[in-house]
């Protein structure tokens, strides 16, 4: 109930939305009597200028009521939709600033619902109290109330059949709530059966299994018929029962008033409002009834949504205040490294390396041996679990976040476009860069040529995350954006793999003459692509096996001989089994 | 790592599509496109139960006669009260009529309950059958529509478009059978008592109607925005949250966040507007009522007046002009409902409508020796591009095939050949000698046993699990399955043994774990010919190890074709096929192929030498 806190900025609209209510309300609860007064002093009192005149009134009162029904509409979405809106914010800041692994933790799938159904439901809660919880509230007191000032006696009439309303409602509830929760598990079953089938059709026929598969989703197909009979068993007999109890009421009504109206004590029109008051009085506590549902359903959202405003990113920013020497711009001092909540051998186990700036290093290694996990580690994306990394002679840990992230651009392995236009995409490496800015990155990433061979130029919309274009074309794109960022180190995560050789030398050429003052870390699997390095670094589970540069390699590796021979017997045909 | 995550995450909300607001369903309208051809198929279904369905219909006709009898009968009594002023008061009478009253009433709640048990049997054994049918189909339903139709697609008609079916069954077909024929008895009582009057109430239903129309054709528009802006919300939310770490090397959270606002700004204001005028609704509904009330009022009362009509009427008819209108609503708001359920309906007969595989001929137990010949097999999935071109392949009984190539290379799709997933285009696969399209596909399956990358386990005891290789297994054949594929180790350490239920997907077991259930199952099914998908997924090296012996001793004396990555595979192989472009660039053992310095010698250099594997 905490998230509640966030109406007060709202109080006035929040103050407003009941009030106007109350105000619709009370002209609802005007009308009965006003009728009865036509039936009494017009109709049966033959006077036609009275049912005029008191028929003019209901109908003034009745827009006095629709306005302020409007109003408290109007005042109420002000102060939901608004807190709605701040909500979604709050929780949307949480969410962008959560750490990989908590992230992982959540699902995507699951983030989304909290940002949107769930905001929505507590949103939707808010203006049910601000307006339905009043209106049903007011207009049961208001009822009762109008009701006992027709006549006394009928407050025997409420007295017995509410109670007994308040005790079908609660058992129904008691009874139902469990039922409920169990249709919801057998609802569970029937799809997940259905979706055991979907994903696992090949092993269900390769083992001839599907009669045995039908009769499992008969049996739970069946649990779910009968379990949902239950409920709407259940509803069936509540709305009658009801229903009964307010008719009853309505009879007991007339009876007492008609001989009340008989021994000349009471009016015809009276008995009639008395009826209008008393269907009011129990449909108010049907909605009640209603309500508490929604309440419940709120509360889920709410801890729904507390969940994640409760989760603090476990990488945060250091103290920022250190600065050191060093002839190392990054150093990998004794690091290992597992992902969290992953048991088996660590990705990295006691890794030492250290880069000099302006140096260019290429990471060689097989799939799984943990180049890319190395290359997480510097900009924080994941935290080592011992030893440490240094970048510029500081723990990185130490560094704030977005001074340390400045510093470096990670190019990942699987390029990340957004909706918007070939240049938007680019700009996001460095906002407010100018067209001629742009262009340049994109010469350097040799993407220029390709871009400039579309219709729209740099102006092309890139849809459904970049699927009109080639991999290639993907890669060079996410390049430029890298490159724009003029960061002090730049790291390729295997982020030239869908080049040609020859893009590829001309890409190197490019950055080369343009970015010498840049460190650059390059993952690469062709040795090819790594040669002219300043150094070549072969890697294999977690761990350096060979360092230097080429020619020092090809004398002194045995590894990095075979890899050699075998990349370039196959003219450097770089398939994979 | 991440790529890996990535597959193994659910798909994003195949329960149900984005709420928008109360208005949401009537924003998702869609118009059924063979309204009447889909209305007949559901019709069917719901009177698949005659009996029920003439129950229900005879209890409507019952509740409906005491639904109009009722404000009459209420009339009848108060007329006798303002008899009694200034004249005679007939207290027996008018006991008499309450009396009628309340049976009308009693039996009326007693009808009601038993259209509530008759809806409610009707629909959701409807749905039942509705699910078993669409069951049946998709499971025997070709790999192809697998393949070819996304999964939460296929997830949506079980659960959404029977959802709705369901929903518009136990509620809308009830009141718009019962609604019609109160608004006909209605007017027809309302015209017996007073033409005059029935004009005067028809004057607020016509407006009730109207401005509904018009309202709801405008809010129409601002609905529609607001769900435009909810899935831009939506769209930004996932493409931010699975690019997160692109936004955190760009230190882009300001940016981003900045956007969100913007978005859901214009979807607060949006959402503000919509949600006024739809709750003005309920307001300006209530004013027209008052109007009317008002002037049947005035009229009635003037009526009375002049002696025309009594007191007990006016009540009467404020009561019929209410039951008039409500079903004329309910039955307008429900049709957005309808027509969902309806388009729902239509897609759910399209799978049902859809070319099954299920098999005609009797299974004869054909035992198959294990001989596997490929004749000249040509095979695409799209025509004009072939997979696999002209391949001819002989195994003979036991040996073990090694298929090596690129990806794309045609290795599956020779799996699945075989297995008659798919048939070919031309030539011919035999099974000692007998054409495979001449042996029933269950028979065929029989006699395969394959393990795939992707391990698919059931929600379901760890025995179950295996026993799925056979279904009448004792637990020491399970047990010594599970022996035989080193599985016994792992599941010993559950505290529930055998019992251990998985979780969907069997998610709560490791990958290396699930690939060992799986092979233990083929173990069970011991047939003589055996496909084996070997996973590159990273496990622990104990694990793989494991992994890797369970197939060895799975694969002794069987016939084996093995979809290769691991390089001792491979080596013990009888035969290595290198494939390339759906067809056989070389073939040989091991030693052949490296002597050969060909492709195999390339691709072996590249992957495996240097010991990286």
């Amino acid at each position: 109930m905490k998230l509640l806190g966030l109406l007060r900025k709202y109080w006035f609209f929040s103050l407003l939305a009941p009030l106007f209510m109350i105000g619709e309300v009370s002209m609802d609860l005007m009308q009965p009597k006003l009728m009865s007064q036509i039936v009494d002093d017009g109709v049966l009192g033959n006077n036609m200028a009275v049912i005029i005149s008191t028929g003019l009134k209901m109908l003034g009162f009745t827009a006095l009521g629709v306005l302020s029904g409007v109003l408290s509409g109007v005042f109420t979405n002000l102060a939901s939709q608004n807190f709605g809106n701040d909500l979604r914010k709050k929780v949307y800041d949480r969410v962008i600033h959560l750490s990989f692994e908590q992230t992982d933790k959540f699902t995507t799938g699951s983030l989304i619902t909290r940002l949107t159904n769930d905001v929505t439901a507590v949103q939707d809660f808010v203006s049910q109290a601000l307006r339905g919880f009043v209106r049903s509230g007011f207009m049961f007191a208001g009822g009762i109330i109008m009701l006992l000032s027709l006549d006394a006696g009928f407050g025997k009439i409420t007295a017995c059949v509410l109670p007994l309303q308040i005790l079908v409602i609660f058992t129904f509830l008691k009874k139902v709530a469990p039922i409920f929760s169990k249709v919801q598990e057998k609802l569970d079953k029937v799809n997940s059966v259905m979706l055991e089938n979907v994903t696992g059709a090949r092993v269900i026929k390769a083992y001839v299994r599907e009669e045995y598969e039908k009769d499992r989703f008969s049996i739970a197909n069946d649990e779910l018929m009968n379990t949902n009979l239950r409920v709407m068993k259940l509803m069936a007999s509540i709305s009658p029962l009801m229903m009964l109890l307010m008719n009853i009421a309505v009879v007991l009504i007339i009876y007492i008033g008609g001989f009340e109206v008989a021994a000349a004590n009471m009016q015809v029109g009276e008995i009639m409002a008395a009826i209008n008051y008393v269907t009011m009085i129990i449909h108010s506590l049907m909605m009640v009834s209603m309500m508490f549902q929604s309440i419940t359903r709120a509360r889920a959202s709410m801890s729904r949504i507390n969940e994640v405003l409760d989760t603090t990113p476990v990488i945060s920013d250091g103290e920022g205040n250190s600065e050191r020497e060093s002839e190392y711009i990054i150093e990998f001092n004794n690091v290992s490294f597992t992902y969290p909540n992953y048991s088996g051998r660590p990705v990295i186990d006691n890794f030492n390396l250290k880069i000099r700036k302006g140096e260019w290093v290429a990471i060689l290694g097989a799939t799984g041996s943990g180049k890319t996990s190395l290359i997480n580690l510097i900009p924080r994306f994941y935290d080592v679990c011992e030893g440490s990394v240094l970048v510029e002679g500081v723990d990185v840990r130490e560094y704030k976040l977005n001074k340390l992230r400045n510093k470096i651009c990670t190019v990942m392995q699987k390029s990340e476009l957004y909706t918007g236009t070939v240049e938007e995409n680019i700009r996001m490496g460095k906002q407010g860069a100018s067209h001629d800015e742009v262009v340049k990155a994109a010469k350097i990433a040799q993407a220029d040529d390709f871009i400039n061979s579309f219709e729209d130029g740099y102006n092309t919309v890139i849809s459904e995350k970049g699927s009109s274009l080639s991999g290639g074309q993907k890669q060079r794109v996410s390049i430029a954006r890298a490159l724009l960022k003029k960061p002090e180190v730049l790291i390729f995560d295997d982020s030239t793999s869908a080049l040609d050789l020859a893009t590829e030398s001309r890409l190197h050429k490019a950055l080369s003459e343009e970015l010498s003052e840049t460190t650059v870390i390059m993952i690469a699997q062709r040795v090819a692509s790594v040669k002219n390095a300043d150094r070549i670094v072969v890697i294999d589970a977690g761990e350096v096996k060979a360092c230097g540069t080429h020619d020092e390699l090809l004398k002194n590796s045995d590894i990095y001989i075979d890899i050699y021979n075998s990349q370039m017997q196959s003219m450097g045909e770089g398939a994979s089994l | 790592m991440s790529e890996k995550r990535e597959q193994n995450r659910p798909p994003i909300n195949i329960m149900g599509r984005p709420r928008g607001g109360p208005m949401g369903a009537m924003m998702n309208r869609e118009k059924p496109k063979n309204a009447g051809q889909t209305l007949k198929r559901l019709a069917a279904y719901i009177a698949m139960d005659k009996n029920l369905f003439f129950a229900l219909m005879s209890v409507m006709i019952l509740i409906t006669v005491f639904n109009l009898a009722i404000p009459s009968v209420q009339g009848w009594a108060i007329d006798k009260l303002t008899d009694a002023i200034g004249g005679v008061f007939d207290a027996e009478g008018f006991v008499r009529f309450l009396v009628l009253l309340a049976t009308l009433h009693i039996l009326n709640a007693l009808t009601s309950y038993l259209q509530g048990i008759f809806s409610a049997k009707l629909s959701q054994r409807t749905v039942r059958n509705m699910r078993s049918d669409l069951f049946s189909k998709i499971v025997y339903l070709p790999i192809k529509y697998f393949d070819t139709h996304r999964h939460g697609d296929i997830m949506s008609r079980m659960t959404n478009d029977v959802q709705n079916i369901s929903n518009t069954v136990s509620q809308s077909i009830g009141s718009l059978i019962s609604g019609t024929l109160t608004v006909l008895g209605t007017l027809v009582i309302m015209l017996c008592y007073s033409p005059a009057l029935t004009a005067v109430s028809m004057i607020t239903i016509v407006l009730t109607l109207f401005v509904t129309r018009n309202l709801t054709k405008f809010m129409r528009k601002m609905f529609v925005k607001q769900q435009e802006l909810l899935g831009s919300l939506n769209a930004h939310s996932e493409e931010t949250i699975t690019g997160s770490k692109t936004i955190a090397a760009y230190i882009l959270e300001e940016e981003q966040k900045q956007k969100f606002d913007d978005i859901s700004n214009s979807l607060k204001n949006c959402s503000i507007k919509a949600q006024i005028l739809g709750g003005s609704m309920g307001p300006l509904m209530n004013f027209i009522s008052n109007f009317g009330y008002l002037l049947i009022a005035a009229t009635g009362g003037f009526m009375a007046w002049k002696s025309m009509i009594t007191v007990g009427t006016i009540q009467a008819f404020l009561i019929y002009t209410k039951q008039f209108s409500r079903p004329i609503n309910e039955i307008a708001n429900q049709f957005a409902q309808i027509q969902t359920a309806m388009a729902g309906a239509e897609r759910v007969f399209a799978v049902m409508d859809s070319e099954e595989e299920r098999q005609v001929d009797e299974d004869k137990g054909m035992r198959a020796e294990g001989n596997i010949s490929f004749k000249d097999v040509c095979f695409s999935y799209k025509s004009g591009e072939p997979v696999i071109r002209n391949f001819s392949l002989d195994v003979k009984a036991g040996q073990k095939i090694a298929l090596v190539g690129a990806t794309g290379s045609g290795k599956t799709t020779i799996v699945n050949l075989l297995t008659r997933f798919y048939d070919i285009d031309s030539g011919e696969i035999l099974i000692d000698g007998k054409n495979i399209l001449d042996i029933p596909k269950g028979e065929l399956r029989e006699n395969i046993a394959i393990v795939l990358q992707d391990t698919v386990l059931f929600h379901d005891k760890i025995s179950a699990n295996i026993a799925y290789g056979k279904l009448d297994a004792s637990m020491e054949e399970i047990s010594s399955a599970a022996k035989m594929s080193n599985a016994d180790v792992f599941i010993e350490r559950f505290p529930e043994k055998y019992d251990t239920m998985l979780s969907e997907g069997g998610q709560n077991l490791s990958e290396g774990q699930r690939q060992l259930l799986s092979i233990a199952r083929a173990v069970l099914k011991n047939p003589q010919i055996l496909i084996l998908d070997e996973a590159t997924s990273n496990v622990d090296t104990r694990t793989e190890l494991n992994i890797q012996k369970a197939m060895i001793r799975l694969m002794e004396n069987r016939t084996s074709i093995i979809i290769a990555h691991r390089l001792s595979t491979i080596r013990d192989a009888d035969v290595i096929v290198v494939l390339d472009r759906g067809e056989i660039a070389e073939i040989g053992s091991h030693e052949e192929l490296l002597n050969k310095k060909g492709r195999y010698f390339a691709l072996y250099s590249t992957q495996f030498a240097g010991g990286v594997i």
